[in-house]
């Protein structure tokens, strides 16, 4: 980092990422940045068919094609072939089946790309087509074709169900109940960085593997079983990531990268997919199909809440389960509801395979859960921030799933300050001014988003700081930054501790042989737990560096000494010692402290839901300014605001930065993106016809954050990364139907949806 | 197997490469034809027939007028189109329609005479050329002929170049008298968007709001763009009315004859396409 204006960093405020300036120069490298003399070309031949039994893959021409090093396929593996964090069910090439049209079948090693996708092309496979089970209810079926034979529950992965209070028979004492079926589609990540990477074996003989992927720590304790080698002998490096919002969260590339580079006599041997085959081959947002009914009490005040859910994870079981279940425990959103009725089935089918995404299981039922508030509201007039602030969770209740709020739960806030700022209290102007032909709509939806694993998974990161020779400080971060800026944070928060600003740091990304085991980049939990973790570290450090300096000032006490950028300062004195002078006084095994933090979890109610319930959540309330054009259907976001609960904000820009990106995501998710699987084949398998908005289709967006302390965060934040993503959906079909009256229940609400449900409204409302 | 791209900087250039060898893939800024070529499965053996690139070649580019026509020869940019000042003031409709077409990269990398000669149901300049009644200039190496572009585009992908022959330019008459040049596309996003349906229109409108003289195109709604006398006659003459658009929308309904695709219906296509007249209304008190 470049010596600039010296300027600590300070909690709240603003100061530029550290790795800004890098990537916007093209000087940060990227996993697909890595290069060699000599190297290697890997690629896959995968199987373009959903469902069959795999007979034979045949390689012999492909084998003897110039310039084609080896052709593996799965009896080249020398370990289980599984992985899959939870269930194993993966094969790293396929053995048995072809589960879905991505499923990988032979692996080529080419000299060049060239050879390569020529090499791919002479790969044939044997195979005995079975008919495909592609839609969630269908596969539950008596007889359904099963995508593994061996799956104890046939195609049903894991069933769960929440009921508090009366349950479903609390509906009786209702005023009135509304209810709807919502839908939301698989979506694609669609990140910048497709799959790539770099392997090699080492003089010792480790595998090396640098790669984009959310949990090194994790995939390498994969890795080691599935090709049948000691963990030990596997590391894993994760430079800064171009995207992954989940995508990354778990084995994609990297056991596929390992196996080429054990067949390559030494040779590096490189990877790297085409948008194409990251579409195909990548996970999805898992698609839901979910029931809803909600009671009220005529004063609006929630009664019963039923909530049946179908979420597909494709052929694998991945984290499948677990994104379902977060989903269930936020079935409620952010409101008190004593009496619910829960379930969720998550299905396997041959469409894709379904995957963490940014929200992980809660954008699904926010979606509808907010949906059927403003329908409750409509059927009683109640306008629909009033019907929410009065159910609106506080401190001390009890959440949908029967969990007591003991954190911070600032969604009143939220509402209050939402209720309060001129979009809201100027909406009905701007309404009246759409012009011929178009009407204009606003909409609000309220979140909640957990921060963390579950109770019964442990939550934990393992800080590391280093006081180097030069006077500087390294951070190892055992977090992967997937973008989302947390290593960066990471400086803010040791610089802030110790007086210094941005030029004195360096960040060492991930790095299983130099960093340590700090769990995945996901939950929402990067900055909350390592942030935690480095805050002991660095104080530990701090005192460190006081004492020793005392050898320098005619001082007695340390307090009498303070850092400032740079150096360390007498606080009367005019004495200034740099802080090189004071690293000299440092024995090599004294640069480095190290710490942990084991974030805090639920011990009571474990049982509740699977692998136990959360208890820090994060809040919003999102308002949509949306005008339909009545002449082709088409909605446009005018104007968007997001209020947010995430704690004190350690640095506004990139605090923003992340509501601003789940915002885009989602606008895209609410509007246009459909990842359409039809009979296990899509259409939709590039940029051009996946539709991600661009920036001319998303509006300038407000963010707000509100005053609110989470007491047990590092200086009182809590998670901010997925929040924001599961407002848009909800905010504007909300919209849409304060503009034309129309609910769609199924997103993206494409123009040709609009227009198709505007015809059907028109065509009822005519006299027979 | 790697595929040899030519590079010409001259038409003299060009013609001997026509000459040596006859199966040749010709390219202007290949942002259809290298999207296509990607999503090719290579071929099993042998090396694929040369791409000869056509933007290299200065005398294919530029804009000149001469005795009252404007001259695009068919290399020059979008960009360079959209920024030229006497196509701003002559035919605003193409400026309109050319900053609406993919982004400003795809902008500085495609050229009219590719988008013409891909000559894609979606092409965004046909339909602005259709109504202002232009006319390609097709050339070889010892001849050129001048046709309208109507009867230049035959279907989706298909144009009227003969062998030996290269698009050499588009020529747009300048003294036209439409007072209103209007374009609308509809795609499923607002930039990087190929069109559900779109429709350019010029209008000669009266003081008194008469419809003196009219062209209407419609593109993506049919397998190459839509025009109808019948439709254009019925309104000439008329006020400007929301009534007598009304009148007309089924006379444009019948011109249309659009497909599905992974974008839309053809059911929404041909009534959102219809529903484009309306848009016309705005200029009514212009």
């Amino acid at each position: 980092m470049k010596r600039g204006k010296q300027v600590p960093f300070r909690i709240g405020t603003t100061t530029p990422r550290c790795d800004a300036c890098t990537k916007v120069t093209g000087q940060e490298k990227y996993a697909a940045d890595y290069y060699g003399d000599h190297f290697f070309w890997a690629g896959v031949k995968r199987a373009g068919t959903p469902h069959g039994k795999l007979l034979k893959v045949n390689t012999e021409d492909a084998k003897r094609l110039k310039g084609v090093v080896a052709v593996l396929t799965s009896e080249d593996v020398a370990g289980s072939n599984r992985v899959g964090i939870i269930r194993g069910d993966q094969p790293v090439l396929a053995d048995k089946k072809i589960c879905y049209a991505g499923d990988p079948l032979a692996l080529v090693i080419a000299e060049n790309k060239e050879a390569l996708q020529a090499a791919v092309g002479f790969i044939t496979f044997d195979h005995e087509p079975l008919p495909g089970v592609f839609d969630v209810e269908e596969a539950l079926k008596k007889g359904a074709p099963l995508v593994h034979e061996d799956s104890p529950e046939g195609n049903l992965l894991r069933l769960v169900s929440v009921e508090t209070g009366k349950g479903a028979s609390a509906f009786d004492e209702c005023d009135v109940i509304v209810e709807g079926v919502f839908q939301t589609p698989f979506q694609e990540h669609a990140y910048l960085e497709t799959e790539a990477g770099w392997a090699y074996l080492d003089d010792s003989e480790q595998l090396v593997v640098v790669t984009t992927t959310q949990t090194p720590f994790r995939d390498r304790n994969e890795m080691a079983p599935a090709l049948g080698i000691d963990v030990e002998k596997i590391r894993v490096i994760v430079p800064y990531l171009g995207g992954a919002f989940g995508g990354k969260d778990g084995i994609a590339i990297q056991c596929l990268l390992g196996l080429a580079a054990l067949h390559t006599g030494g040779v590096p041997v490189k990877m790297w997919w085409g948008r194409e085959e990251s579409f195909l081959a990548s996970t999805k947002r898992l698609s839901a199909r979910m029931r809803y009914r909600l009671g009220v009490k005529r004063d609006g005040t929630f009664h019963a809440l039923e909530c049946r859910a179908y979420f597909d994870t494709g052929a694998y079981a991945g984290l499948g389960e677990t994104v379902m279940t977060l989903g269930l425990e936020h079935a409620g959103s952010a409101y008190r509801i004593p009496n619910v009725s829960i379930e969720g089935s998550c299905v396997y089918t041959n469409n894709t395979v379904g995957g963490p995404f940014r929200g992980f299981g809660v954008t699904q039922v926010t979606a509808a859960m907010e949906q059927v508030i403003d329908m409750a509201a409509q059927r009683l007039s109640i306008d629909p921030l009033a019907i929410r602030r009065s159910n609106a969770l506080e401190k001390g209740d009890k959440n949908c799933i029967g969990v007591t709020l003991t954190h911070s739960t600032g969604i009143k806030k939220c509402l209050a300050a939402l209720s309060e700022h001129p979009l809201w209290r100027e909406k009905e102007g701007w309404k009246m001014k759409a012009e011929q032909f178009k009407k204009r709509g606003v909409g609000i939806a309220c979140m909640a988003h957990a921060m963390g694993y579950p109770a019964v998974v442990p939550d934990f990161a393992n800080a590391k700081i280093e006081f180097t020779g030069e006077g500087r400080f390294r951070i190892y971060a055992g977090i992967v930054d997937m973008g989302q800026g947390n290593t960066s944070t990471y400086a803010h928060i040791a610089g802030a501790m110790l007086g210094q600003d941005t030029s004195v740091f360096e960040l060492v990304q991930p790095d299983t042989e130099r960093t340590l085991p700090s769990g995945s980049s996901s939950a929402s939990r990067t900055t909350y737990v390592y942030g935690n973790a480095l805050i002991i570290a660095v104080e530990d450090l701090k005192k460190r560096i006081l004492d020793k300096a005392l050898h320098l000032f005619c001082s007695a006490q340390a307090e009498e000494l303070m850092l400032v950028p740079g150096g360390i300062r007498h606080r009367e004195g005019k004495k200034k010692v740099s802080l090189r002078k004071v690293a000299g006084l440092f024995d090599e095994p004294e640069r480095t402290c190290t710490a942990h933090f084991r974030s805090p979890a639920a011990t009571e109610m474990l049982d509740r839901i699977y692998l136990g319930p959360h208890i820090i959540f994060s809040y919003a309330a999102h308002l949509s300014y949306v005008e339909i054009d009545m002449l082709t259907g088409c909605a446009e976001v005018i104007g968007y605001l997001a209020v947010t609960d995430a704690g004190n904000v350690i640095n506004p820009q990139a605090y923003e930065q992340q509501i601003q990106g789940g915002i885009a995501q989602g606008i895209g998710f609410a509007l246009s993106e459909d990842y359409k699987v039809a009979n296990g084949h899509t259409d939709t398998n590039n940029l051009a016809t996946y539709i991600i908005p661009t920036a001319m289709d998303v509006p300038d967006m407000m963010s707000v954050a509100v005053d609110n302390v989470e007491e047990t965060g590092p200086f009182g934040m809590k998670g901010i990364g997925e929040i924001s993503i599961s407002g848009p959906v909800p905010a504007i079909a909300n919209a849409v139907a304060d503009a034309c009256g129309i609910r769609i229940g199924r997103n993206p609400i494409t123009a040709e949806n609009i227009f198709q449900a505007l015809q059907k409204q028109d065509d009822q409302e005519k006299p027979r | 197997m790697a595929r040899e791209v030519l590079l010409p900087r001259t038409l003299d250039d060009l013609w001997e490469i026509f000459h040596a060898e006859p199966e040749l893939h010709l390219y202007a800024g290949g942002t259809d034809l290298l999207v296509k070529l990607r999503s090719q499965p290579p071929l099993p053996s042998g090396s694929p027939s040369p791409l000869v690139c056509l933007e290299r070649i200065d005398g294919l580019k530029g804009i000149y007028e001469e005795d009252g026509l404007v001259c695009i020869r068919a290399c020059t940019t979008h960009s360079e189109i959209m920024k030229d000042p006497v196509i701003r003031q002559h035919f605003p409709v193409l400026t309109k329609v050319l900053s609406l077409l993919g982004s400003p990269h795809i902008r500085n990398m495609g050229t009219i005479g590719g988008n013409i000669c891909t000559a894609s149901p979606a092409g965004d300049t046909l339909t602005p050329l259709y109504t202002l009644g232009a006319s390609v200039e097709a050339r070889s190496c010892d001849s050129g002929r001048l046709m309208p572009l109507k009867s230049f585009i035959l279907g989706p992908g298909s144009v009227a170049l003969q062998q030996g022959e290269i698009l050499y330019g588009i020529w747009i008459k300048k003294d036209h008298d439409f007072n209103i040049h209007h374009f609308e596309k509809i795609g499923q996003r607002k930039a990087l968007a190929i069109a559900i349906a779109s429709m350019a229109a010029l209008i000669k409108l009266s003081g008194e709001g008469t419809i003196e003289k009219i062209r209407l195109a419609w593109g993506s709604v049919a397998p190459t763009v839509a025009v109808s006398h019948t439709i254009e006659d019925a309104l000439t003459g008329k006020p400007l009315t929301e009534n007598v658009l009304r009148d007309a929308m089924p006379l444009v309904t019948d011109a249309l004859s659009p497909i599905d695709d992974v974008r839309a219906s053809a059911g929404y296509r041909r009534r959102v396409a219809t529903n484009l007249l309306l848009r016309l209304l705005q200029y009514k008190d212009a």
